[in-house]
């Protein structure tokens, strides 16, 4: 089919400056080390990077180094060291990526991935993240705190949880005063704060833009390659600038009728973590059928800006443990399905499409009720795909892509669509 | 009336059927080999020698099944998942669920009163629970797939298989063999195992009346029990099982050229 071969021109000009700021974010990670720029080490879901940053500490986020590993095809050989030194075919893929690169050097195809020499586990949701800082504090020998984030259980996060997040923030902060032997700016913390909401702002209005019909955006797909400046480099006038670019070619496509599929057939409101090393096949499944995500819920698992998680500088810690206690990574079960339930309505979605993850055991375990709840509780089509989002070896292609086709055919079928031109699909 | 051919190349055989309004006047199944194009090929051309008709009477030709897109000189292809929804209703129209076993896969259907999928259910990479699975079972007991249909029913004292894997069940089968269990008590235990794993693929899309049973392990009689004992319904085998994927590849291919020239 011409869509599944065509390279989208779709968003090129916005995609074209963020791949030069991944690079220059990798290059420059690079010399850090060297001129002895201390890094610090960070998980994506609720993540510190303001306090961070204003201590002139670099950040790695190695779930995002692992999933560059396995856009690049490169994730497999990290993963069989890992098993080599004795992790199991269950243990997650982020973390066998990330302990295997490890112990091979930390060379990858976009840079060499320097040591920490601060670990901050910014979140505790998922008990394997706390082992595997865990494990990278044992190797490295270096200092480690941990931020214990409560699961949000209503909507409105208690201020018995926001009181005890600012209170390890305090703590958190004299903890890194003492790492990095500077004092606290609060000053500085605000003007980083500021950038922060800037750039959330934009990304919030990029997202909203799935609401309309035809959709201009790629809501998971392209949603989740635009995620980067706003979890790794979120705070900088940089990243609230590319969302500003960003925006301005959305507007553009609108006037001029360039959308991510030639015709908009189903609406999809897509929940989990990609299939990284497959991520362009995975895409061609979905195009083949004029398929485009509206919403997704992986976009947010960094932070549920589109829900009013936003950062404030005149409110610091207050806004970064309300941030912290919201993204969607953190939120319970309830929460979650509620959300997808309501971007299904907001975003008039046709169907849900699950991607769950077999090496994960924390975000991905549960799936399997949603599919049911939304399938026979709301009626809403569902389908549940699994694969995983570091392992090449766990995507089937010819099985997954049996399973869409036949999905969306009896989407198509269901609404009385024309028949497809089924014939020489690939 | 028009003459249409639903092609089903399936992972060990390739079925046809020629439907002429509602009458099947043609049907072949062989076994498939490495050439799946003529496979497929010679599929159509033996159900049109059995029909007595010719290939140019043959109005449109919809292929299904995991070797769908190497039915090169059909004009639709369909998803052996909407094709056993639609085959299933046109043998039983009352039809709400279609567990289909065939040869590398288990597959539930939950379908509508037109026979449009509504949801479905399929097992992941693995022949556990299939035709391969009770081919190599009934080979380690010394039988042929054919003859082990009815033998479960002099079962007295079932044994349990526990093993899902197609290749440790088999070691399991043997070790009973070898421990002196009587074939109709290991097979007893073989059907429970395989009709336990279609079970949990039912639950997911939902069990209600009618459910069709089709693809090659429906022929099975031991089968069919074991699933009705298990779901306390009676359940729908047509001889014709085997075709269901071919039959509804051709009702789609029907459908589409007259949506189509209407
Ligand atoms: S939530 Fe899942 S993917 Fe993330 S670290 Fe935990 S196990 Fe891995």
């Amino acid at each position: 089919m011409g869509a599944s071969t065509e390279e989208p021109s779709f968003l090129v000009s916005a995609r074209d400056r963020q791949r030069e700021m991944i690079e220059a974010y990798y290059a420059d990670l690079a010399t850090a080390g060297g001129a002895k720029r201390p890094v610090a080490y960070m998980l994506v879901g609720g993540n510190l990077t303001e306090i961070v940053r204003s201590f002139g500490y670099e950040v790695v986020f190695p779930e995002i180094v692992a999933l560059n590993c396995a856009i690049k095809h490169v994730s497999l050989p990290n993963i069989l060291q890992a098993e080599a030194q004795g992790y199991g075919l269950d243990v997650c893929g982020y973390v066998k990526n990330d302990l295997g690169l490890q112990q091979l050097g930390g060379q990858t195809p976009f840079g060499r991935i320097p040591p920490p020499d601060l670990l901050v586990c910014s979140f505790s949701g998922c008990y394997v993240y706390v082992k595997w800082w865990e494990a990278l504090a044992e190797k490295f020998g270096c200092p480690l705190f941990l931020l214990d984030v409560p699961y949000l259980r209503d909507e409105r996060p208690p201020t018995e949880d926001l009181g005890y997040i600012v209170a390890q923030l305090n703590e958190f902060i004299a903890f890194l005063e003492k790492a990095s032997d500077r004092r606290f700016d609060p000053a500085s913390l605000r003007r980083t704060l500021a950038h922060s909401r800037a750039a959330e702002e934009g990304w919030v209005r990029y997202l909203a833009s799935g609401a309309r019909r035809p959709s201009p955006i790629e809501a998971y797909f392209e949603a989740v390659f635009h995620m980067f400046p706003i979890n790794v480099l979120r705070g900088t006038e940089e990243a609230a600038r590319f969302y500003a670019t960003l925006n301005a070619e959305v507007d553009e496509r609108v006037r001029s009728g360039a959308y991510p599929v030639p015709e908009e057939k189903v609406r999809l409101v897509v929940e989990g973590v990609p299939p990284y090393p497959n991520y362009r096949t995975f895409w061609d499944f979905f195009r083949k059928w004029g398929a485009v995500s509206v919403a997704a819920t992986y976009p947010k698992v960094g932070g549920l800006f589109d829900r009013g998680f936003l950062h404030d500088p005149a409110r610091p810690l207050e806004s970064i443990a309300e941030y912290a206690l919201g993204a969607y990574v953190n939120q319970s079960w309830p929460l979650r399905r509620k959300l997808i339930e309501e971007y299904v309505r907001e975003f008039a979605a046709d169907a849900v499409l699950i991607h769950g993850i077999k090496s994960c055991r924390s975000f991905t375990a549960g799936q399997g009720d949603l599919r049911d709840r939304l399938i026979h509780d709301l009626g809403i089509p569902t389908l549940y795909i699994e694969s995983d989002h570091e392992d090449p070896r766990y995507f089937a292609p010819a099985q997954i892509k049996n399973r869409m086709d036949a999905f969306f055919e009896s989407l198509d079928r269901r609404r009385g669509g024309a028949a497809e031109p089924l014939r020489g699909a690939p | 009336m028009t003459l249409v051919a639903g092609v089903d190349i399936g992972s060990t055989t390739a079925k046809c059927v020629l439907l002429e309004g509602d009458r099947i006047v043609g049907k072949s199944l062989a076994p498939v080999g490495v050439e799946l194009v003529k496979d497929a090929e010679r599929a159509l051309a033996q159900a049109l020698a059995e029909a007595g008709r010719e290939r140019h009477e043959v109005a449109v030709v919809t292929g299904t099944g995991y070797g769908r897109f190497k039915v090169a000189f059909g004009r639709f292809t369909v998803t052996e998942i909407g094709c056993h929804a639609k085959g299933a209703h046109f043998l039983f129209p009352g039809t709400r669920v279609v567990l289909d076993i065939g040869g590398q896969d288990t597959k539930a259907i939950k379908v509508d009163p037109r026979g449009e999928v509504v949801d479905f259910a399929m097992n992941d990479k693995c022949a556990a629970g299939t035709g391969r699975f009770l081919d190599v079972c009934a080979g380690a007991l010394g039988f042929d797939v054919s003859e082990i249909g009815a033998l479960a029913e002099g079962a007295r004292h079932p044994v349990k298989v526990t093993n899902t894997c197609t290749v440790f069940a088999e070691s399991e089968v043997a070790s009973y063999v070898a421990r002196g269990k009587e074939p109709p008590d290991i097979l007893a235990g073989l059907y429970g195992g395989i009709v336990g794993r279609s079970l949990s693929l039912l639950q997911r899309v939902g069990v209600e009346p009618e459910v069709t049973f089709t693809g090659g392990v429906s022929r099975n009689g031991g089968m069919v029990r074991t699933l009705e004992r298990r779901l306390a319904l009676p359940v729908n085998v047509s001889p014709l099982s085997q075709y269901v994927g071919a039959i509804g590849a051709a009702l789609h291919g029907r459908e589409r050229t007259e949506g189509i020239s209407a």
